[in-house]
């Protein structure tokens, strides 16, 4: 098994949907999902690269673990519902701490999802069209949670881990919002999350001083600088 | 046996069986209960609650029904002379001692005669400890452990030697730690509140997560090279590396597991009622057995034992590729393979290779019976399976020559694609397609090599029995469908234009091009091609078969004259000329086909240029009489005469080598004036020829045509000639014939370079107008002058090139030359003993009789 190059987590209340946007992004569906227990990954090749996604719980019992799990991530996806006003507030004050463990220089990402069952969803989304008629039999509930919600919550983020905003990728670049159900923006969201990733990665890696001789690998290890025994 | 239900993940990874029966240990005392065990290699350590410790043997047998037993036989017991219940056992192999920990002392005895060292080494104030199996200091004549202190918030790591124990270190927690495993410098500890990672070498801790000590009692288990188990929320068997972090997913047991034991590729808890078994590979749990009252569950390097406070039993793995056939057997692909692969390090990797690709290839069958034909491609293809295990599935592909036999024991439990498909025909022709284009895929590749026969015969069999039309691509194209099998297919299935195919790839020409004209005369059906007549004349154009060629001459010919004669006309002209494709030997096939005659002569005449009067002759001869016969058939000249009368004009008029005297005999009195003319002209009768085209045809641009192309590669003067016979005849008719007039005003004005103005000049009568003439006129002053003009220029260049020689000539004969004893001959290399030499253009000198030689006979090695 090959150890993964990078990790990224999604975190977020119980039944915002983390699991459902995995399976929508990995199985090209949309299946009954039940909450996650403790929590569960998915390996990702991509670019030549490995990324492990991490699907955690977001039942309160399993809270304990976020942090383990975001130990060393590179990119943190912080999900909400965007029907309920309470998922979002939970991110700054369950989730944000949890993320500590990460990476200095994880990128947080911001999702809103369940944008079908919202009342502007429908007009002008064509993700709609092939989904079972269920989505149209399903109220429609005002949008509890705007965008620029979500983007304020980025830029509070950027303060809590004393980043400057100009150093950091933009507001809207990271503010997503999604449907699981039915698909809308979720291919995007994990994609530009991965394509932030990796030129993180290859950097890191061409930094780090080379512990292991790799058999496998063919290039010559990077300058061996030389140094006193430390 | 019950029928077992299956549940849809379940497994049978292992079987429960006894081994200490509880008579052999407590002789009947109720009261005396197992406190902890420990098994290395054969050796069983039991300690009970009543400070005894047993130590037996355990004999492993596997029965003749395959089921594993062991039978444990007590060697020794002793008591630790304590009152206190023995709580943990540890071996320390290499050491020949065992660990024991009791009343929070950890002292060392024999593992064999279970007598304590003399020393009398021991630890104190132990709550519980943990040997380093990953220790990070190589001295292999100590073990190290760590103990937890029953001091508070303390823990120790000792190196225990043979006879004696040496502290290495002591560390504080910040909170009362309750468990321990330990990994290199990394101790993994249970606090009360959380788990920690604690590097002891530097005091570096790493939170894991919290969990609730009251509620539950800890679990931490080293279950690798730098990762741990333990138990966390919410019953949920957590990993985590010494770094921190998870790279598994968690398992997920029941809330009040008591144990866990790794056995790869498994994780075993133990709960009050149950012995789970979850997969590491997929998290999901494979087997659930009932075992009440357990409390202890413990691996010794890959065994499993479990006990009870009465007995002792060890969970027997089932061989790993036992596991993977049982999965296979139920469908479960996918988790087959993850088993499978899981096992890659745990077997030599030759052993491991030939049972992955055996997995991967029965995996791929059993995809192959859901229809599941993209899965199912990938997995042979990276199962490297022989084509013909699955070729061997569809009855009667395989040609009767095949060697092959299916690969023992099968790989599937399939006869043939009937039983597969249970006779149902739209599954049977999906299988059949799926066939076809893998076999079309691999056929080129190497997966074929050693039995391309065998693949592309059943590919040609698919083919005609799917009437498909790559049926024709694969024969036309390289391949190696085996003849007599093929054909007797391509028959049964009456792909009799296949056949020919076939036939023609294996150089039987005269059997491919007989079917293929009884195809064509309908006495066996095959509607492949509609233009098969078409075809078989241009096989017959590209064969080399002569005889062949011959043989059927007569028969393309008879189906059409202007086609069949293809066969001829097209060949290459290389064959033409030397063999029996003569021309003789085909016109003399050709008198029964007179269109095809015509076709011939053509081709000898226009496309090869044959400069052969018979040729020439004949065709214009026949170009005639169809012509006249379809005069007689039309009374008029419609279009289809005009073009063969184009045809016979131009060859009348572009030709030389015909017989013209024997044409202007069959010509006379048949109305084609135009084509007299053209005749007379090849006899140089230019005015017979003309005065046919004025008077007879009154024809007076045709007239002038006739002055054009009858003179086209003479001389100017022949033309003028021409040109002025005809002027000469329009005046001579006078005025009784005014539109002759006109002509000849219209051929001076327009042919004017044609003709010599002062002839002309002369000829015309007095009456003409300047102003009628005009164009003529200017365009022959114009024309004079040009001419004079012209020679002018031709004049003054060929003097000055006269002068250019006369330079020359001054210059060379200007300069004298000195002959002295220096001057050597340039070819006898001899001096000058006369003064006569000759000179060359370069200046070399040479003697004459030297100069004459070498003009005559040039002696080899002579230079310059
Ligand atoms: N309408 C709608 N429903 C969704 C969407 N995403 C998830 N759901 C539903 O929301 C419920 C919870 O989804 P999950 O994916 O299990 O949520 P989760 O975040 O993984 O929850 P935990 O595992 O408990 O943390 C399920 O019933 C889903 O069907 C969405 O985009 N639109
Ligand atoms: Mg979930």
């Amino acid at each position: 098994m090959r150890r993964p190059d990078a990790k990224v987590v999604l975190l977020g209340g119980a039944s915002v949907g983390k699991t459902s946007l995995l399976r929508r992004y990995t199985e090209r569906r949309f299946p009954d999902s039940v909450s996650t227990v403790g929590g569960a990954f998915y390996l990702k090749p991509w670019r030549a690269l490995h990324l492990s996604i991490w699907d955690t719980a977001g039942r309160e019992q399993f809270h304990g673990l976020g942090s383990m799990y975001c130990r060393g991530a590179a990119a943190v996806i912080l999900t909400y519902d965007v029907t309920h006003l309470q998922s979002l507030v939970e991110l700054e004050d369950r989730f944000l701490g949890l993320t500590d463990s990460a990476n200095k220089d994880c990128l947080f990402v911001i999702v809103g999802n369940k944008v079908d069952l919202t009342e502007e969803a429908g007009e002008g989304d064509a993700h709609g069209l092939g989904q079972a008629g269920g989505a149209r039999a399903c109220p429609r509930v005002p949008k509890q949670v705007l965008r620029e919600d979500a983007v304020a919550l980025y830029k509070k983020i950027l303060r809590y881990k004393m980043l400057d905003e100009k150093d950091a990728p933009a507001a809207e670049h990271m503010c997503f919002e999604t449907s699981a159900k039915t698909g809308h923006n979720v291919d995007l969201l994990f994609e530009a999350v991965f394509d932030m990733v990796v030129p993180m990665v290859l950097q890191q890696k061409a930094e780090e001083p080379v512990e292991t001789v790799d058999l496998t690998g063919h290039k010559p290890p990077k300058q061996a600088r030389p140094r006193c025994c430390s | 046996m019950a029928g077992h239900t299956a549940d849809m993940m379940s497994i049978k990874a292992f079987t429960l069986v006894s081994a200490v029966e509880r008579e052999l240990l407590m002789n009947d005392q109720e009261r005396v209960n197992i406190e902890c065990v420990e098994c290395c290699g054969r050796n069983l350590y039991v300690g009970t609650s009543d400070c005894f410790i047993y130590h037996f043997l355990l004999e492993e047998k596997v029965l003749p029904s395959g089921t594993v037993a062991f039978t444990a036989t007590k060697q020794l017991h002793r008591h630790l002379g304590f009152k206190k219940p023995v709580s943990e056992l540890r071996a320390a192999s290499a050491l020949d001692r065992l660990l024991v920990l009791c009343d929070s002392c950890i002292s060392l005895v024999s593992m064999h005669s279970l007598e304590p060292v003399p020393s009398g080494a021991r630890i104190k104030g132990a709550s519980t400890f943990a040997l380093n199996e990953n220790p990070v200091g190589g001295d292999p004549f100590c073990v190290e452990v760590c103990i937890l202190s029953i001091k508070r918030r303390t823990i120790q790591v000792f190196l225990v030697y043979e006879d004696r124990v040496q502290i290495v270190k002591e560390v504080s927690t910040p909170e009362q730690p309750l468990a321990v495993a330990v990994d290199g410098h990394f101790l993994c500890l249970a606090l009360s509140t959380q788990y920690i990672i604690l590097n002891y070498n530097t005091g570096f801790s790493q939170d894991l997560f919290p969990y609730c000590s009251e509620e539950k009692r800890p679990i931490v288990k080293r279950i690798g090279r730098q990762e741990f188990l333990l138990a966390g929320p919410g019953g949920l068997g957590m990993f985590a590396t010494v770094a921190g972090i998870s790279q598994r997913a968690p398992v997920h047991w029941s809330e009040n597991v008591i144990g866990a034991a790794v056995c790869f590729p498994y994780v075993i808890a133990l709960d009050n009622e149950f012995i789970t078994v979850h997969s590491m590979l997929d998290q999901q749990q494979k087997q659930t057995l009932p075992f009440k009252e357990g409390h202890i569950l413990q691996d010794f390097e890959g065994r499993v034992i479990v006990a009870t406070s009465k007995g002792v039993y060890i969970l027997v793995p089932l061989p790993l590729e036992k596991q993977i056939q049982d999965l296979l057997a139920s469908h479960r692909v996918e988790e087959a393979l993850v088993l499978a692969k899981g096992a890659r390090r745990n077997i030599p990797r030759e052993k491991f290779q030939v049972m992955y690709r055996r997995i991967l290839q029965q995996a791929g069958f059993i995809q192959f019976a859901q229809l599941q034909f993209l899965e199912a491609k990938e997995l042979f293809r990276s199962g490297h399976l022989d084509v013909r295990e699955l070729i061997s599935l569809h009855p009667f592909l395989l040609p009767t020559s095949s060697s092959f036999t299916r690969c023992h024991p099968p790989l599937h439990e399939y006869a043939d694609l009937n039983q597969l498909t249970q006779g149902d025909q739209e599954k049977m022709a999906k299988c059949k397609r799926f066939l076809m284009s893998y076999l079309n895929e691999v056929r080129s590749t190497e997966v074929a090599n050693g039995y391309k026969e065998d693949i592309d015969t059943a590919l040609l069999k698919l083919y005609a029995e799917a009437d498909h039309d790559s049926l024709l691509d694969l024969l036309v194209t390289e391949n190696f469908c085996l003849l007599t099998d093929s054909a007797a297919w391509l028959e049964k299935h009456r792909k009799y234009f296949a056949l020919g195919l076939l036939y023609h790839y294996n150089k039987q020409d005269a059997a491919a091009v007989q079917l293929w004209v009884n195809i064509v005369n309908g006495d066996i059906q095959d509607s492949t091609r509609s233009d098969l007549y078409e075809y078989v004349v241009d096989f017959l154009t590209y064969c080399s078969d002569q005889q062949l060629v011959w043989t059927y001459a007569d028969w393309v010919l008879q189906k059409s004259e202007e086609v069949g004669v293809q066969v001829f006309t097209k060949r290459s002209v290389d064959e033409q000329q030397q063999n029996s494709f003569n021309p003789d030997n085909v016109i003399t096939c050709l008198k029964k086909y007179p269109r095809a005659l015509v076709k011939y002569l053509e081709h000898l005449v226009v496309d090869r240029s044959m400069q052969k009067e018979e040729y020439h002759t004949q065709l214009a001869m026949l170009y005639l009489e169809e012509l006249l016969q379809q005069r007689v058939a039309t009374s008029s000249s419609d279009a289809a005469t005009t073009e063969m009368q184009t045809k016979l004009r131009h060859l009348l008029q572009k030709s030389d080598l015909y017989r013209v005297h024997f044409l202007i005999e069959r010509i006379q009195g048949a109305g084609l004036p135009v084509e007299r003319a053209i005749l007379h002209g090849k006899l140089g009768e230019h005015e017979q020829a003309l005065r046919i085209l004025v008077h007879e045809l009154g024809d007076t641009a045709a007239a002038e045509d006739y002055c054009l192309w009858s003179s086209e590669g003479q001389d100017a003067p022949c033309r003028q000639r021409l040109f002025h016979t005809l002027l000469t005849m329009y005046l001579q008719a006078g005025p009784l014939a005014p539109e002759l007039t006109v002509a000849a005003v219209d051929l001076l004005n327009r042919h004017t370079s044609e003709f010599d103005a002062t002839q002309v000049l002369q000829l015309l009568p007095g009456s003409w107008s300047v102003q009628l003439l005009r164009p003529f006129l200017t365009g022959a002053v114009r024309g004079s002058i040009h001419t004079r003009r012209t020679a002018q220029v031709a004049l003054g260049l060929a003097r000055s090139e006269n002068l250019l020689h006369a330079y020359d000539k001054m210059r060379l004969k200007g300069s004298a030359i000195q002959l002295s004893d220096r001057n050597l001959c340039q070819l006898c290399q001899h001096p000058f003993s006369e003064p006569v030499f000759i000179r060359y253009p370069n200046g070399g000198l040479v003697h004459t009789h030297c100069a004459a030689s070498r003009h005559s006979s040039p002696t080899p090695g002579t230079r310059t």
